[in-house]
């Protein structure tokens, strides 16, 4: 593991240009917002019967509205964070994914390959996500650095 | 692992390798997992679905996108990404509504006026003249460009200089090269 720091990399969180464009991102790594992906992890789902993706789709476009509105009340501080339930909308958006992958319509290629069963598709890419190294990558700007970044290696034939 | 980066002062988690489109389902286990209050940053070419799209909806707070093309001719000859145009400028509205947007612009030489003037007016027009874009003049051949000759070669400074007076012309005002 390499840790890269950039000395530049927090005055460059002042930086106008930034503070324009990343406003909300500056506010969580200043801890005053939530990451998104908390958020989704918050709202509580019922743990969902079907295997059925257009159901599953159904079930997510409603969460999303719910998603929305909370996060709009946290960020403007008129809630507190909720307990975490069992099964929540970033449950359900993994379920999605994985269940897409029978079929991967992820990217435009839309190749629709059954990756869940290891063939590869267009992307060369099938089952497994190896976290084959891991670092601390030094970017080109200033702003979204120190990040950690994580590499995966595609998977290949044997 | 994620967390320890946290906790050693990292400020993102950077989602690369490749592209990460394809990846998707593995991060969003990786998620269920993380703890801390860590921003989402999608390092992108753009080229996803809109399914991808509402699942990344509520998950990514940054989307580093990058803007290549400025029309589906050379989309499709040097990446063969069909329909690149109609792609990846929903792509960009959508990720500017549900997050915040950073565009990533690689000066292809050659494709000035076919692809950068294009891609510049969009930016201006469509998006807005204070989006944040990091213009490159990094470019550099890789393998493929060989079968390719208009893009075989670096930039020269004269479509550098010409990159930098488009950027004015179109009056964006973010841009760092
Ligand atoms: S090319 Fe890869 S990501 Fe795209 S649809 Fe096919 S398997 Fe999915």
């Amino acid at each position: 593991m390499w840790f890269f720091y950039r000395p530049d990399a927090a005055s460059a969180l002042e930086d106008p240009g930034v503070l324009k464009a990343l406003p909300r991102y500056v506010d969580i790594v200043k801890n005053r917002k939530l990451a998104k992906f908390k958020i989704a992890r918050m709202i509580g789902i019922e743990e969902i019967p079907t295997e059925n993706l257009k159901e599953l789709w159904e079930i997510h476009k409603k969460a999303m509205d719910e998603y929305q509105r909370l996060e709009r009340l946290l960020d403007y501080g008129k809630i507190k964070p909720s307990e975490l339930p069992n099964f929540s909308l970033l449950h359900l958006k993994s379920a999605i994914a994985d269940k897409l992958l029978e079929s991967c319509i992820l990217c435009e290629h839309r190749c629709k390959k059954d990756r869940s069963r290891g063939n590869l598709g267009y992307c060369k890419v099938g089952k497994e996500m190896f976290v084959s190294s891991y670092f601390d990558h030094v970017g080109e700007e200033p702003e979204i650095v120190p990040s950690f970044t994580v590499c995966g290696r595609v998977d290949r034939p044997n | 692992m994620i967390d320890d980066a946290r906790r050693r002062g990292c400020r993102n988690q950077n989602w690369v390798g490749g592209d990460p489109i394809p990846h998707i389902p593995f991060w969003l286990r990786v998620l269920l997992y993380e703890k801390e209050n860590m921003p989402v940053f999608f390092n992108t070419n753009g080229y996803y679905t809109i399914e991808a799209a509402e699942l990344l909806r509520g998950v990514v707070d940054i989307y580093k996108i990058d803007f290549k093309y400025g029309n589906d001719e050379c989309a499709k000859k040097i990446s063969d990404a069909p329909r690149y145009m109609e792609v990846i400028t929903r792509n960009l509205k959508l990720a500017k509504q549900y997050g915040e947007l950073l565009i990533r612009v690689l000066v292809l030489p050659n494709h000035l006026d076919c692809c950068l003037a294009k891609i510049l007016e969009f930016i201006a027009k469509e998006l807005s003249p204070d989006t944040r874009v990091n213009l490159m003049d990094q470019y550099t051949p890789h393998w493929r460009a060989r079968e390719l000759p208009e893009i075989n070669r670096r930039l020269t400074a004269l479509e550098w200089k010409r990159a930098l007076e488009m950027v004015r012309e179109f009056n964006l005002t973010n841009v760092i090269t």
